[in-house]
């Protein structure tokens, strides 16, 4: 390799769900999450490889229809290309959908960039019997046309060769005649001149800039001539009195209608055939009656492989790390040191590794069992068969397989909204999470219900606590869509992939990866919140760990008041506190704040069954553990986000307590 | 001859196929159906309706076929194509062409006995009476038949513009 040769970056972009992060993952051997529906990368990544001389940083793009945008996703494409033009563009189509992919080719191929078409999943094709004819794009884009399966890797030397090429003799793309009413023409050719006149410098051909300009709301971005947006704007006016339909929608009319003749062309008489095996499957999986019990049963599958093979892992380590503590307890080094400082590395740090490390095993099998669903194309049906139900809440599908996941554990299913196509249902979902009942938190309420209620009650009351956290998803849904926090819902128009075989190399590394981004964003914050309730719980360091003279002790009492109207006492008041590390240490903080060894026998003689229930309803709503807060910090990088689901679910779950507790006193009970 | 319409939800079943006059109001939509090539003179094929309703997946005949709200379909001006002869879009006295006949071998039989075949011709003279009533054409003769099997009978607008 020469270390002087000029850094060289090519972009890919293409339709979604056309095979741009596995042909990326391919080239320069990273491993982003790809997945057979559309929507999964939602951001650019960029990567390295050697090509040559030349080291290139290719830019895997998030799926677009087209440069003017619709979701976010297409506005991160579309001011990549305007903002920072690419060298090269590599432009990926999906052989088995060709026209749809061709409207983007020739909306890239117009603005003049060097270009290289890659055609994806031809081993499909031929499977199917389709031949196609690509000398034919080929010359009609005058750009290198390669024919490519990205899974298998055939196709790449050749790829790679022509890449070489443009890159060494960089040739402007030819810009594609389309035809367009002629009040266009007008408009684009004066915003051409004009741009021609200002200085703006760009590599970019002056009408795709024009056409840009045209279809945003806000030129200023791309250029400071006042002349170019003043006419721009004068333009967008006219042209909305005098076309019947949105500008944008004329010019996708315009394109389509070459991108369909070039898909003639290529195909030549052959009829577009579906695929004939997900013909029959969708058959069973979308049946009338059988589709949604097939569902359930699917889902029912899910949820016992994550947290089936995942909740004995955890049992394992966490037994491990019991151990591990007990024995470096008795390591003379730790014993040599103050009692303040065994506590902060026994219970501070220690305590804090082995939470994190607790989520590994179910982290690694949900995304090992949501791989298999996403890259099977089932993801694609579960959206379609639950659109109708979550679509009242302002969601898609999808979403209803992330809130049904924080069933088990409320920090995969957050890491898992990742899938959801808009960021309107990604918030909502991620707030929405936080209401679930999760495995922890119904230890608590196994626990408490033993003690509190006979063995014929106790079912119902958790029965009933799950009533009140599907009413609160739903109730909490209903509100939040209100406040439109999030954003806009954007229109639900979703392809339908065909079903495809996952590849054991991409599940595994998805779960992998995933694995790893935890440890990275979302560890440190849960180590982070350890750590503060150790220091509450062991400061000062005269008086006994969590007793009424620590800080959380103090806590609890100065929060005393707030808590009296809920019937919960400062001493439950302190384990809540503590069960915001984790719902698991609540029932161990109580014996410790009760400091007896009958808890069972203390807490029954200190609190009635009603107070019981409202400190479970207050369990049940109010912010799951620190973890999930990381989570849904990493994953929204939002700040107003993170408050917003810490604070509604204290007071949601303060005010439901409120009600029930002082409506039990009103008729009565106590 | 039919023209452009908005197809109410309800009649959005499947094997219906229209053809897209208009795109709708809604600029969002509008845009994102335009920017995936489905534009007006689309032919939308549904080729069905998800179990818990509201949702549909149509095919374009342009590759993969996709999901969208029923809604999103009623608000855009479309033609009607073809459609199960139960459909509300069946105008009385008009004559129709059999496309599909989509059933078992029995059915196919029974069809077959009462003189129902692909690309025979057929009207509907009177509305809203059980059992339904079917003129042929072709034979000048009357079936009868219950909804069940008129729900799998799927007939096409003739003197369609675009039907050669
Ligand atoms: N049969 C076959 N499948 C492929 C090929 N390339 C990619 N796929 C599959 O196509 C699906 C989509 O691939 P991705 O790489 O996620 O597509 P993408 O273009 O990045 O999609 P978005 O990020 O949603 O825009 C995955 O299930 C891949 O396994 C191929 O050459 N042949
Ligand atoms: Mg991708």
């Amino acid at each position: 390799m020469n270390p002087t040769a000029e850094p060289v970056t090519i972009a890919l972009a293409s339709i979604p769900n056309s095979g741009k992060t596995t042909l990326f993952n391919c080239l320069t051997g990273s491993s982003q999450s790809t997945g057979n529906w559309p929507g999964v990368s939602v951001e650019k990544k960029s990567g390295i490889f050697p090509l040559g001389e030349y080291i290139v940083t290719l830019i895997d793009l998030p799926g677009a229809y087209a440069l003017s945008p619709v979701t976010e996703e297409e506005q991160v494409v579309r001011d990549y290309i305007l903002n920072s033009p690419p060298d090269i563009i590599l432009n990926v189509l999906d052989a088995g959908n060709l026209q749809r992919g061709l409207g983007l080719t020739l909306q890239m191929a117009a603005s003049a960039l060097p270009m290289v078409v890659a055609v994806n999943m031809m081993d499909e094709t031929r499977r199917r019997g389709i031949t196609l004819d690509l000398k034919a794009l080929a010359q009609h884009l005058g750009v290198p046309v390669i024919e490519i399966s990205a899974k298998t890797g055939e196709g790449l030397p050749d790829l790679k060769e022509a890449l070489y090429e443009v890159i060494k003799h960089p040739e402007k793309t030819r810009i594609p005649h389309i035809s367009c009413p002629p009040l266009l023409e007008k408009a684009f050719f004066q915003i051409t001149e004009a741009i021609g006149k200002s200085s703006i410098d760009t590599r970019l051909d002056h009408t795709f800039l024009a056409m840009r300009m045209l279809e945003a709301e806000n030129q200023n971005q791309w250029t400071s001539n006042e002349k170019v947006a003043a006419l721009t704007k004068k333009w967008q006016r006219h042209l909305k009195q005098s076309l019947h339909t949105s500008f944008p929608v004329v010019c996708a009319g315009c394109r389509f209608n070459a991108a369909r003749g070039l898909a003639m062309e290529v195909l030549g008489e052959q009829p577009i055939i579906e695929d004939k095996l997900s013909r029959r499957l969708d058959h069973i999986f979308l049946h009338r009656f059988f589709g949604l019990p097939i569902f359930i049963m699917l889902m029912f599958l899910l949820f016992q492989g994550v947290y089936g093979l995942g909740a004995p892992l955890q049992e394992v380590l966490s037994v491990a790390f019991d151990r591990a503590g007990s024995w470096l307890s008795s390591q003379i080094m730790v014993l040599s040191l103050s009692a303040g400082l065994q506590s902060f590395l026994l219970d501070g740090i220690w305590q804090g590794i082995a939470v994190v490390t607790s989520f590994l095993p179910i982290i690694a099998l949900f995304f090992f069992f949501m791989s298999l669903i996403e890259d099977s194309g089932y993801m694609a049906r579960v959206a379609f068969l639950m659109d109708r139900l979550m679509h009242r809440l302002g969601l898609d599908g999808k979403a209803f397989i992330s809130i049904l996941l924080g069933y088990g554990c409320n920090v995969p299913a957050v890491m898992g909204t990742r899938i959801l196509t808009s960021n309107y249902s990604r918030i909502l979902t991620m707030l929405l999470i936080p209401f679930t009942l999760c495995t922890a938190r119904l230890q608590i309420f196994v626990f408490l219900t033993a003690i509190f209620f006979t063995s014929t009650i106790a079912p119902w009351i958790i029965l009933s606590l799950y009533g009140c956290s599907f009413v609160a998803v739903i109730l909490t849904g209903f509100v939040l869509k209100l406040f439109r926090i999030g954003g806009a819902p954007e229109p639900f128009i979703m392809e339908i992939p065909p079903y495809r075989f996952p590849t054991l190399r991409s599940v595994g590394l998805r779960s992998w990866y995933e694995m790893k981004d935890f440890l990275f964003r979302a560890a440190p914050l849960i180590m982070a919140g350890v750590l503060l309730v150790w220091l509450l719980s062991h400061m000062p360091t005269n008086v006994p760990p969590a007793s009424a003279a620590t800080w959380a002790g103090q806590l609890g009492q100065i929060l005393a008041p707030v808590f009296q109207p809920l019937g919960i006492g400062w001493q439950e008041t302190v384990a809540l506190i503590f069960g915001f590390i984790a719902k698991e240490i609540v029932v161990g903080s109580l014996a410790v704040i009760y400091g007896g060894t009958d808890l069972a026998g203390l807490m029954g003689s200190h609190i009635t069954q009603m107070q019981s229930i409202s400190f479970m309803i207050f369990c049940l709503l109010y912010t799951p553990c620190v973890a999930t807060i990381a989570a849904i910090w990493s994953e929204s990088r939002s700040l107003r986000i993170t408050l917003i689901s810490l604070v509604s679910g204290l007071t949601i779950a303060w005010l439901t307590s409120f009600i029930f507790y002082q409506s039990g006193l009103l008729f009565g009970f106590h | 001859m039919i023209s452009a319409q908005h197809i109410p939800v309800s009649a959005l079943l499947a094997q219906s196929e229209c053809i897209i006059r208009s795109l709708g109001s809604n600029d969002k939509t509008s845009q994102r159906l335009a920017q995936m090539g489905i534009l007006p003179g689309t032919h939308l094929l549904i080729i069905r309706v998800a179990p818990l309703g509201g949702t549909i997946e149509v095919n374009d005949g342009q590759g993969q076929s996709f999901a969208l709200r029923q809604q999103e379909v009623a608000a855009m001006a479309c033609e009607p194509v073809a459609m199960p002869l139960v459909s509300e879009l069946v105008v009385k006295g008009e004559t129709y062409m059999i496309r599909d006949l989509c059933g078992g071998k029995t059915f196919q039989q029974r069809m077959a006995v009462v003189g129902l075949q692909k690309g025979g011709l057929i009207q509907i003279r009177e509305a809203g009476v059980k059992p339904i009533q079917i003129h042929l054409v072709d034979t000048d003769r009357q079936v009868s038949l219950g909804k069940g099997e008129a729900k799998k009978i799927i007939v096409e607008v003739i003197n369609h513009e675009s039907n050669s």
